[in-house]
Parts: structure tokens; C-alpha cells; sequence
């Protein structure tokens, strides 16, 4: 029961995932990240097969660091999404394909405009204004698809996700631990508090 | 002469950024000389296969069995680190031994435990131990415990799918991190973190700790909650049990702390402290 | 002296020379004049070419500018056979680059990766070094127009406005003189008529002579590249009064 969101607006992009390390049926870790920074304006979000999240995350994160020091440029959310989805393409095919979902957030540096991109393991990519993965899907889309429009601040931002954490707290049967709420600008990538103490009960 | 050439000339180029065989090939730290390429069964999936012969569970005859069920735990606090196991190795229903050593020592600043199959666990800690020796050899200094820990985990995730069944802990205390604590599983997971129990009993280990820890524990106090946590898991686990194998890491390198019985401590908690009340010692 | 050296390109002379990189230079200042102009909204690429017989067919396609991908073509000086094999790579590099990121490489990448190959045959025994140099002409979303120029050596480097092949000393110090920061891409094309009619052997012009090419943007902003026909080659021509004679005659 992971839970990865994003949500884009006007100059932003915002990705939350969910906080609990779980293995059988014990929380290992209430306070897990599960993102990785890619480059100054990109920032991925992962979950699936215990293992392969952290070891397709890094792997990623090295191939576009190791893009941004040889060529002095950043890669676009655009390319990277295409670089993303061609490795799990690749690894999908291959003898031991890694499973990890992910969501892909980022500003393209020159355009300056906000980018969400939602891929899965079998290697769907598709650019979107906002996204869930796993259950938090069958709860979250449906609020999003009535909130959402393309041209929202930060603060409205903020506020349909925590309309989208408060209902999965509500309704999912399993304890996420609540979320990690990173958001991307121009600026760069910034971790966000987030409040996740507050309990909510179905009415 | 072309062929040297295009040896020279196209990896830098030939794919955009490593492959997977490279990055693999990067990962593992100089398995080098020593060799790690193991016999494997000759059939299509090695994994599938162990199974079938060693999984007691769905197939109680199964020819293998391997040692199995533990409970194992550590925990970060002001004082250091606390790691304590029980001793029992267990092969289905058979308890194979009582006086496991599940603390692994591998060096005298670094600890590790063992949990899920025995020999994985003391294989690769030993291997680790090596990893982190040659470590301090070439870089005159100690290893992390967080590249320790990625050694090890690097490693198990080279061999997933291959049926590697271990739930470990890395525990140091180094001048860079201080106290450090790791969780590393044959998944391929490391987690950072204050708190972990694994193996049969983690869940009756987490009911003791999680109630009384505190991270401003005293020396004593925390001993103490590391040799209650492991009487709770081996007297409801009927795969822990044997000996409390209690370990204190400070910064000066691990101190141990005796590796006794369970059997008098339990009834020292319980006729001193009344706890236990669902056991009667008399005859009723 | 040399004799000892200048076989083996990976060994350096006593005096720390690379004679066949040298040599292969020298053979490209004997090739046809190629040069390329920078403008505010575009560049021009043009070059010069050699005609050595009657017989031989003039009008099959350009033989000394190249298109390496959407945004980006180049013009060549030296040896064309050598030339095709570096074009051929280029292109390969550029579709592989959008294979994996879905968008075109950026020029100095490219660039960079054909210079990256040349330096490789500097450096390995027994091999020739390409006995090309290019002028590169693209456009990419970070640096918008962009114009390079790489030697047989592997280096580059990015120009304003430059030369290469016969005569480009004299061609490069015209273009010194003439070369303004905002000019236009017309006045460009202008500029690049005028010096390469200066250093050409003969005096007239003739679309059969010169080859043209231009990078710009449309109206609708999209990055176009051109390589001009022999009629709007005359047709510029004529406009800069350089158009042979009996061309304006016959029409």
C-alpha cells in the first residue's frame, strides 16, 4: 500500500510519497524517502518490488548526473522521461526485469514549465497534470479530476493534496504513515513540512 | 587496427549512459580474485527449484532444511547502539541448535546480526568482514557503516532471484556517522533507522521494545530492554529461544554482554517482577 | 629528420609534432573554400566547388554540404570520402540521441562526439587521420543558432563567422572586416557571395560553382534547414552582380 501523488500548476510541480517501509506485515520505517533527486529541476518518485525502487532510482540518478557533468547542460523532464521509459523498456525485456513504478516531476529549465510524467514497470509513459500510483489511485483521481485545473497556485496545490492524503487516511485500510511532499520550481527541488499528525475519521 | 580502435572510440558513446551489465559490474566492490561464481543447479530457474527442495512449509518432506527462525534486534540511543539475538537455529521442526552465535563480529568497531538462512548470513557477513578489511587497507581508514551496508546490500541484490534468504543488521559506531544503524534483507532493502527487529519473533521483539524505547535511555536501561525485547520473542516464538546474546557498540568499538541462558532469566523477570503472570509455577 | 615520425600518427616528432595530423591539415588547404556567417535569425553556409571536368555530371545533388539532422547540417572541406564516413556517424549519433530522449541533441554534442572520433585517430597506430575539416551550422533550445568548426586534429570550437579549405587565411580576414554583430540572414548570404567570390580563381560566379545553404526560423517559429537550388543560387547571384555572363544570357 504505497502511495505516490503529483500534482502540477502554473510555475510548480509537487510529488508526495508515502512514508512507511513495509516488509510482510511490519513497518520497518516510518519515515522513509522515497524520491530521488535527479538534477536541479527534476525529481522522481518510486515504489514496487522491494530492491529494485533503490536500485533503479540510483541508477537513474547517476546516468542523468553523469549526463549533467559531461555535457554541461540539464536533460529536460521531457528527455528524461524518454531515457526513463526506453531503461525499463530495456530492463522489462531482459532476464530479470526491474519493478518499480515511478512519477517523474520536474520545471524544463528553458520553458519554464511544469512537467509530470506517470510510468509504471511495463514501461507506459505519459505526460500528465496530475497522478497517483497503487490504490491511492481509486481515491485520489476522482478528487483531483473535480479540483485540479492546469492553472493553480502553489497554495491550492497544497490544498487538494492534503484533500487527497486526509481521504486515503480516511479510507485506506492499511497505515501509509503519511507523506513526503517535495515541490519543484524554477528555483530548484524543496522538501515541504507536512503535517500528517492529524487523524481522520470517516464520518 | 580497427578493432582497436572501436574498442577505444565506441563504449563512451555506443549507448547512452551505462547498461545494466556495466552498472551491475560497477556495483559490486572488486569481487576481484576471489571467486564469487557459484554452481548453480542445471535448470531454467535456480530459485523455483530451491524452493521446491528446501521450502518445509508447502512441502513438510522437502530434502533440504534449512536453518530458519530467529529473533534478532537492535536499536540506536544517547548511549550507543544495543544488538541482541537469541541462539536457536531451527530446521523445520527440529531445533538444530541452541547455541548460535547470530552476532556477527566483523571488525571490532562493526556488528552484524543473522536472521532467515544461517549459512547466507555467516557467508557473506564473513565476506563483508573481508570487504571492510581491504577497505581500511587501501584507504587507511575505517569503513562507514553506510557503505558497509551498500557493500552488502549491493551484493544480495546481485544474487536476487537466486534464492538468498537473509535479514540482517549493520550496526557501528564511526567518528564520520556516529552510531549508525542499517537494515539490509535478501530483497535488496537497506533502510537507515533508530529501530529494528527481524526474523520469527520481530513482531513479539517489537511489542517489548517499542513500548519502552526512548532514545535518551540509560546505559543500563537500554541493556536491559534489549534482554527483555528477546525474552518476549523466544518465550511466544517457538523458532527463537536458547541463549540472549546481548552487545553494546560505543564509539571505542563493541563491548559484549554475556550470551546467557533464557531459561533463568525468565524466571528471574517473573518471580521478581511478577510479569509472565500466565505462567504458574506452581501445580495447580 | 621527419622521415622517423611523420608515418606513425600516435608517435610525436622531437619536436612534439603530429606530422600527419599536420599533413592531413594541409591537404584540406587545398580543397574547395567553404564558409559559414552567423546571423541575428539564421545562418549561411557556402562553399565552393571544384570543377574538374566538363564531363563530369554537375548537377548531382550537393557534394559539400550535408544535412546531419533536423536542426543541424554541415559543410565539408577536404576529403569527401573520408567526409561520408564522419556524415554517416554524425547521423547515426543524432538519431540514437533522439531515440533516447525523444528530442534532437543539442549541436555541441554532436559536435563533440564526431570530434571525439577524429582525436581517436590521432592517437591510434597505423591509423589516418580524417583528412576532413567541417563547418557545422544548427539550432538548439539552449543556445538557439549555433556555428562550429572542427579540424582532422578533434578540436572545435564555436565561430561567428570562419573559413576553411583554400585561401581561408584570406577569407577569414575579409570576413573580419565585413562581419557585423546584428546582421541579418539576408545580408549574411550577401557577405558570403562577396568573400567567396574574392577567393575563388575566377572572378565569375556560377551556380555550378558554389553551393548554398541556410538554417532559420519560419514565421510560425519552426527551425528550418535549406540547401538552395541552382536557381535561387543564381538568382542571389545576380542580385550581387557576381552571376557569370552568358548564365544572365541564357537564363
Amino acid at each position: 500500500m504505497e502511495v505516490l501523488l503529483g500534482i502540477t500548476g502554473k510555475d510548480f510541480t509537487i510529488l508526495a510519497a508515502s512514508k512507511a517501509a513495509m516488509r510482510g506485515a511490519t513497518i520497518l520505517k516510518s519515515s522513509d524517502d522515497k524520491t530521488r533527486q535527479l538534477n536541479q529541476h527534476t525529481l522522481m518518485a518510486y515504489s514496487g518490488e522491494a530492491g529494485d525502487t533503490v536500485q533503479f532510482a540510483e541508477y537513474i540518478q547517476a546516468n542523468v548526473q553523469l549526463y549533467t557533468m559531461r555535457n554541461e547542460v540539464e536533460l529536460s523532464p521531457s528527455a528524461i522521461s524518454s531515457f526513463v521509459r526506453g531503461e525499463l523498456a530495456k530492463s522489462l525485456r531482459s532476464r530479470s526485469p526491474y519493478t518499480v513504478n515511478l512519477l517523474l516531476g520536474g520545471i524544463d529549465p528553458i520553458t519554464q514549465k511544469p512537467h509530470l510524467y506517470w510510468l509504471d514497470y511495463l514501461a507506459s509513459c505519459a505526460s500528465v497534470p496530475y497522478a497517483a500510483h497503487g490504490y491511492a489511485q481509486y481515491y485520489c483521481l476522482s478528487i483531483l479530476d473535480k479540483h485540479h485545473h492546469p492553472d493553480i497556485n502553489y497554495e491550492q496545490g497544497m490544498k487538494i493534496l492534503r484533500m487527497c492524503t486526509d481521504e486515503l487516511k480516511r479510507r485506506l485500510p492499511i497505515d501509509f504513515k503519511g507523506v513526503t511532499v517535495k515541490v519543484v520550481t524554477k528555483d530548484g527541488i524543496n522538501e515541504v513540512e507536512y503535517d500528517d499528525s492529524k487523524q481522520v475519521i470517516s464520518a | 587496427m580497427d578493432s582497436l580502435v572501436a574498442q577505444y572510440s565506441r563504449p563512451a558513446f555506443h549507448n547512452e549512459g551505462y547498461s545494466q551489465e556495466e552498472q551491475q559490474e560497477l556495483s559490486q566492490t572488486m569481487p576481484g580474485d576471489i571467486s564469487l561464481k557459484f554452481a548453480l543447479p542445471p535448470v531454467a530457474q535456480p530459485h523455483a527449484w530451491l524452493r521446491a527442495q528446501t521450502d518445509d512449509h508447502a512441502n513438510p518432506s522437502c530434502p533440504i532444511k534449512l536453518a530458519h527462525g530467529t529473533t534478532t534486534l537492535a536499536f540506536r540511543f544517547q548511549g550507543g547502539i544495543i544488538v541482541a539475538t537469541d541462539s536457536r537455529a531451527t530446521a523445520g521442526d527440529w531445533i538444530a541448535s541452541q547455541t548460535v552465535k547470530k552476532v556477527i563480529e566483523i571488525n571490532n568497531c562493526l556488528l552484524g546480526t543473522m536472521a532467515g538462512g544461517a549459512a547466507d548470513c555467516q557467508y557473506w557477513l564473513a565476506y563483508l568482514g573481508m570487504q571492510c578489511r581491504l577497505h581500511e587497507l587501501r584507504h587507511k581508514r575505517r569503513i562507514t557503516v553506510a557503505a558497509a551496508s551498500k557493500i552488502l546490500a549491493n551484493l544480495v541484490y546481485s544474487y536476487k532471484g537466486y534464492g538468498l534468504s537473509m535479514g540482517t543488521m549493520c550496526a557501528g559506531v564511526t567518528p564520520q556517522e556516529g552510531p549508525a544503524l542499517y537494515y539490509i534483507d535478501s530483497d535488496g532493502t537497506r533502510l537507515a533507522g533508530n529501530l529494528f527487529c527481524v526474523g520469527s519473533g520481530q513482531t513479539f521483539a517489537y511489542g517489548v521494545l517499542d513500548a519502552e524505547y526512548k532514545y535518551d535511555l540509560s546505559e543500563e536501561d537500554a541493556l536491559e530492554l534489549g534482554r527483555r525485547s528477546i525474552l518476549a520473542a523466544t518465550h511466544r516464538d517457538a523458532y527463537s529461544g536458547g541463549y540472549i546474546n546481548l552487545y553494546h557498540v560505543k564509539e571505542d568499538g563493541w563491548v559484549k554482554h554475556g550470551f546467557n541462558d533464557t531459561n533463568p532469566i525468565f524466571w528471574k523477570t517473573k518471580l521478581e517482577k511478577g510479569e509472565f503472570s500466565n505462567v504458574t509455577s506452581e501445580l495447580v | 629528420m621527419s622521415r622517423r615520425y611523420d608515418s606513425r600518427t600516435t608517435i610525436f616528432s622531437p619536436e612534439g609534432r603530429l606530422y600527419q595530423v599536420e599533413y592531413a591539415l594541409e591537404a584540406i588547404s587545398h580543397a574547395g573554400t567553404a564558409l559559414g556567417i552567423l546571423a541575428q535569425d539564421g545562418i549561411v553556409l557556402a562553399a565552393e566547388r571544384k570543377v574538374t571536368s566538363k564531363l563530369l555530371e554537375q548537377d548531382t545533388s550537393a557534394e559539400k554540404l550535408y544535412i546531419l539532422n533536423d536542426n543541424m547540417i554541415c559543410a565539408v572541406a577536404g576529403m569527401t570520402a573520408d567526409a561520408n564516413i564522419l556524415i554517416n556517424y554524425a547521423r547515426q549519433a543524432a538519431q540514437r540521441y533522439l531515440l533516447t530522449y525523444n528530442e534532437d541533441i543539442p549541436c555541441e554534442q554532436l559536435v563533440r562526439r564526431l570530434c571525439d572520433l577524429k582525436q581517436g585517430y590521432t592517437q591510434h597506430g597505423g591509423l589516418r587521420p580524417f583528412g576532413v575539416s567541417f563547418i557545422y551550422a544548427g539550432w538548439d533550445p539552449t543556445r538557439q543558432f549555433q556555428l562550429y568548426q572542427s579540424n582532422p586534429s578533434g578540436n572545435y570550437g564555436g565561430w561567428k563567422a570562419t573559413s576553411v579549405g583554400a585561401n581561408n587565411a584570406s577569407a577569414q580576414s575579409l570576413l573580419k572586416q565585413d562581419y557585423k554583430e546584428e546582421c541579418s540572414l539576408k545580408e549574411a548570404c550577401g557577405m558570403a557571395v562577396k568573400v567567396l567570390s574574392k577567393t575563388m580563381d575566377s572572378t565569375q560566379l556560377s551556380s555550378e560553382k558554389v553551393e548554398f545553404a541556410t538554417v532559420g526560423k519560419t514565421k510560425e517559429g519552426e527551425i528550418y534547414h535549406h540547401l538552395w537550388s541552382a536557381d535561387e543560387i543564381t538568382a542571389l547571384l545576380k542580385e550581387h552582380g557576381l552571376a557569370k555572363k552568358e548564365d544572365t544570357e541564357t537564363g
